[in-house]
């Protein structure tokens, strides 16, 4: 009994996830087809980028709701830049360079201030989408040229290019966190500050940094966004956020920091998609399809909660 | 207020009282008869059954197999709740208040005196103050609990066991956050309590403390009972052989003597920060185990961390290997060649939730680390190395750590420092709430690393520890040096009176 609950412990996301796969593979006609699927990955890229990233911050002990603001922010400074310069690539550079900024703002707030990562972030939002509507004069921002839309739109062996950069940009956040002494630093400060910090760690770096790359993510995810929708536009919406932290907690990444994993969050992204997909294909009414993920959510936290004091 | 207990027929009879925890077989066949008005005491190393036999009275746990009678009568204990009802009631040793309520908002918690829906403040108050006087144990009122000292909150624990009409109070190692003189005055109040008609239940790792104010002794070794007999009877020998199966007539290993003085490894001068310590210089040299005694609060641990970089003294300069290492920090500190092993190991020393082997090599990280990242082999087999060579017994490295005993987790923090192949350990009370077995193992390392040629800084509050490992020793009180004790000067007289000199 109990190595079957340590296993459900550890493995429960991806049994769920294979069996909702299989269930609405066998039930649903459109489900597993391969163009569902190739635009299914395209949905998620940005999510996917921004919840990586997500998932590191966390484990090493912080929230960061402007991750939403970010998203918003950073494709107007790009597409700025794009409508004066004409070049994509300083595009990107540009937005990447804001999202960094963004985030080694929110750093060192949290770690020199010292103020709780969840009101600081929630403060600096605020700041962040002004920013967006400043530089955007509060109009909807199109690229001038060809290029930007390719961005996330070009297709290599039929994925868009928004899934192979998602791809790419997964890969480096499970390295960094699994196979570098950063990786263990961000465990070891969120599971417990005062140890790391006397094991010689600089614990006020190591939180920093993951402001700084979760900040150039959501940039990066921001501008895959706009290009896409070949647009983009001021706003204050904070539902960008919500998607990623749903699929870093539904992974079972502790809130409390220390635990964690990248494949956590990515199998959580995907369970999500395939159910939001599932619900779409059979035609459920969406005011449904909130309720019920409303409903699987607290499963899922739930879930976690019980397996984690039965074999704690 | 004395009553005359005529304790004949036993509060609480356990029979046959087993308890298994998955795999561990925790307690096995227990009998034992708690009596009202004595104080019953539990000895055992770690691991050995006794925290949770007192956490079956409490209700916390719930035996296996076996009776427990309450009066004679057959009860079943399912929760803590139930406990309660029946007056049992537990002080443990992590306490549990609210540090941002008054004293009588915790002791009254639950039980507040009412109107109606409403609290009445005034007969709260008073029923609290009543309570206090009962057992003649004065606190301010209207004090915040943070604010108090750990021997305070503690009154305020038992307090609050006292108004809830206690008739058996289970203490879980109540003096070992404690010090010397504030644990007395917590042994005359558990002796008080016992005169006055409770059963008490004591836990504890102080074999001198459970001789001095115990009726009973129950001795338990790996879950079995290995003997309940009369406290006059017992001697400190006696318990040890009980409690291990083995005669520790040699509780410490040889200790060789330190190379000739060379250059000191640390020098520490006129070093001072505000509030901890004052004035404090001295020096260490290669193989020589330093001890630093005193009572907790002496500044010893402010000391052990301004040293090691992890606070900024005020004033003062600290030399390392004939370098000046003041202001450099932690990382610094490491990569010269200090290892601290701090107070607290849950707290301070340990990632709790993750592997042995990602505790163990924390700090030196950047030794198996290349541009690409963590070389796991390398880390694993140095790791591997380490833990055998302080005796870590787990099994497997990947393992978490909440998987090794609390001796055998200390045992990896010096697995951690070995890997450092450190030139100075400091080691912050290094076998606190640790068992007897475990003790030797860790006081073998250390001589290991003094023969090896480390200079070892020994913080402790256990006298015996200090006179059996240190070749000499410095005792701080309020913050300076007043002794520096080597040879026929070490005494546990000269250390004593020297601890308390100026308090």
């Amino acid at each position: 009994m109990n190595s079957f609950l340590q296993f459900l412990r550890n493995y429960g996301i991806v049994v769920i996830t294979i069996t909702l796969f299989l269930v609405l593979a066998i039930t649903t006609e459109g489900f597993a087809t391969p163009r569902n699927m190739r635009n299914l990955l395209d949905q998620q890229s940005t999510i996917l980028i921004a919840a990586s990233f997500m998932t590191i911050a966390i484990i090493a002990g912080n929230f960061d709701v402007s991750v939403s603001s970010i998203f918003v922010a950073a494709p107007l400074f790009a597409l700025t830049v794009e409508n004066s310069t004409g070049s994509a690539l300083f595009a990107v550079i540009a937005a990447v360079v804001i999202g960094l900024s963004m985030g080694a703002f929110n750093g060192v707030i949290v770690t020199r201030i010292k103020v709780n990562s969840f009101i600081a972030t929630l403060a600096t939002s605020f700041m962040f989408f002004g920013a967006g509507f400043l530089i955007s004069d509060r109009s909807l921002m199109r690229p001038d040229g060809e290029i930007y839309q390719m961005i996330a739109r070009t297709r290599y062996f039929g994925i868009t290019s928004a899934t192979w950069i998602a791809l790419v940009v997964v890969i480096i956040a499970w390295v960094l966190l699994s196979r570098t002494r950063f990786g263990r630093n961000v465990y070891a400060t969120g599971g417990n500050r005062e140890a790391a910090r006397l094991a010689g760690v600089n614990v006020d770096r190591v939180q920093a940094l993951t402001f700084v790359m979760l900040g150039a993510a959501a940039a990066l995810a921001g501008v895959i966004n706009s290009s896409r929708s070949i647009s983009a536009q001021p706003s204050d919406d904070f539902s960008f956020v919500f998607a990623v932290l749903t699929a870093v907690i539904v992974g079972g990444t502790s809130i409390a920091g220390g635990k964690g994993a990248i494949w956590r969050t990515v199998t959580a992204a995907f369970f999500l998609a395939f159910m939001t997909n599932g619900f779409n294909l059979n035609q459920i009414d969406p005011i449904w399809q909130r309720i019920i993920e409303g409903i699987v959510i607290l499963i899922a936290v739930s879930v976690d909660a019980w397996t984690q004091r039965r074999s704690g | 207020m004395k009553q005359n207990v005529q304790a004949i027929a036993p509060v609480l009879t356990l029979t046959r009282v087993s308890k298994r925890f998955d795999a561990t077989q925790a307690l096995l066949d227990i009998d034992v008869d708690f009596h009202a008005g004595k104080v019953h005491a539990l000895v055992g190393e770690n691991g050995a059954g006794k925290s949770t036999l007192g956490r079956i009275l409490l209700g916390v746990h719930q035996p296996s197999q076996g009776q427990i009678k309450v009066d004679g009568k057959l009860v079943s204990i399912n929760s803590p709740a139930d406990g309660g009802k029946l007056g049992f009631v537990g002080i443990a040793q992590e306490l549990s208040l609210l540090p941002d309520r008054s004293v009588i908002d915790n002791i009254a918690l639950g039980r507040e005196a009412t109107n109606g829906p409403f609290v009445n403040f005034k007969k709260t108050k008073q029923q609290v103050l009543d309570v206090m006087r009962q057992f003649d144990m004065s606190l301010d009122p209207d004090i915040m609990v943070g604010a108090l000292s750990v021997a305070e909150q503690q009154k305020v624990e038992i307090l609050r066991a006292l108004g809830r009409d206690a008739r058996l109070i289970v203490f879980d190692e109540p003096t070992a956050r404690l010090a010397t003189h504030e644990a007395e005055q917590l042994l005359s109040l558990v002796r008080s309590l016992a005169d006055s008609g409770k059963a008490v239940v004591y836990v504890s790792h102080f074999l001198e403390e459970i001789l001095n104010i115990s009726d009973t002794i129950t001795v338990l070794r790996n879950g079995e009972h290995v003997r309940t007999g009369p406290a006059k009877e017992e001697t400190r020998e006696g318990l040890i052989m009980g409690m291990t199966g083995r005669d520790l007539q040699h509780q410490f290993p040889p200790i060789s003597k330190p190379e000739k003085p060379g250059k000191p490894i640390l020098k520490v001068s006129a070093l001072c920060k505000k509030n901890e310590f004052d004035d404090i210089s001295f020096d260490i040299g290669r193989g020589e185990i330093v001890g630093i005694a005193g009572l907790v609060g002496a500044g010893r641990s402010e000391l052990a961390h301004a040293i090691y970089g992890s606070t900024m003294p005020d004033k003062g300069k600290i030399e390392f290997c004939g370098e000046d290492i003041g202001l450099a920090g932690i990382a610094n500190s490491i990569k010269s060649g200090m290892a601290l092993i701090p107070e607290a190991r849950r707290t301070q020393g340990l990632i709790l939730g993750r592997s042995i082997l990602e505790n163990t090599s924390l700090p030196y990280l950047s030794r198996f680390s290349s541009w690409i990242g963590l070389n796991k082999t390398h880390e694993k087999r140095a790791v591997d190395e380490s833990c055998s060579g302080a005796l870590v017994k787990h099994a497997g490295l990947h393992k978490d750590i909440d998987s090794l005993s609390g001796g055998n987790q200390q045992k990896l923090l010096f697995a951690r420092a070995a890997l450092g192949s450190p030139k100075l350990l400091i080691a912050d009370e290094p076998t606190r709430g640790v068992d007897i077995g475990a003790k030797r193992g860790i006081y073998n390392l250390i001589a290991k690393m003094a023969s090896e040629g480390e200079a070892v800084l020994l913080i402790s509050s256990e006298i015996e520890e200090i006179l059996g490992m240190c070749h000499r020793s410095l005792v701080m009180a309020r913050g300076r040096i007043v002794a520096d004790l080597s040879g026929s000067q070490l005494t546990k007289e000269a250390v004593i009176n020297a601890a308390f000199s100026g308090v």
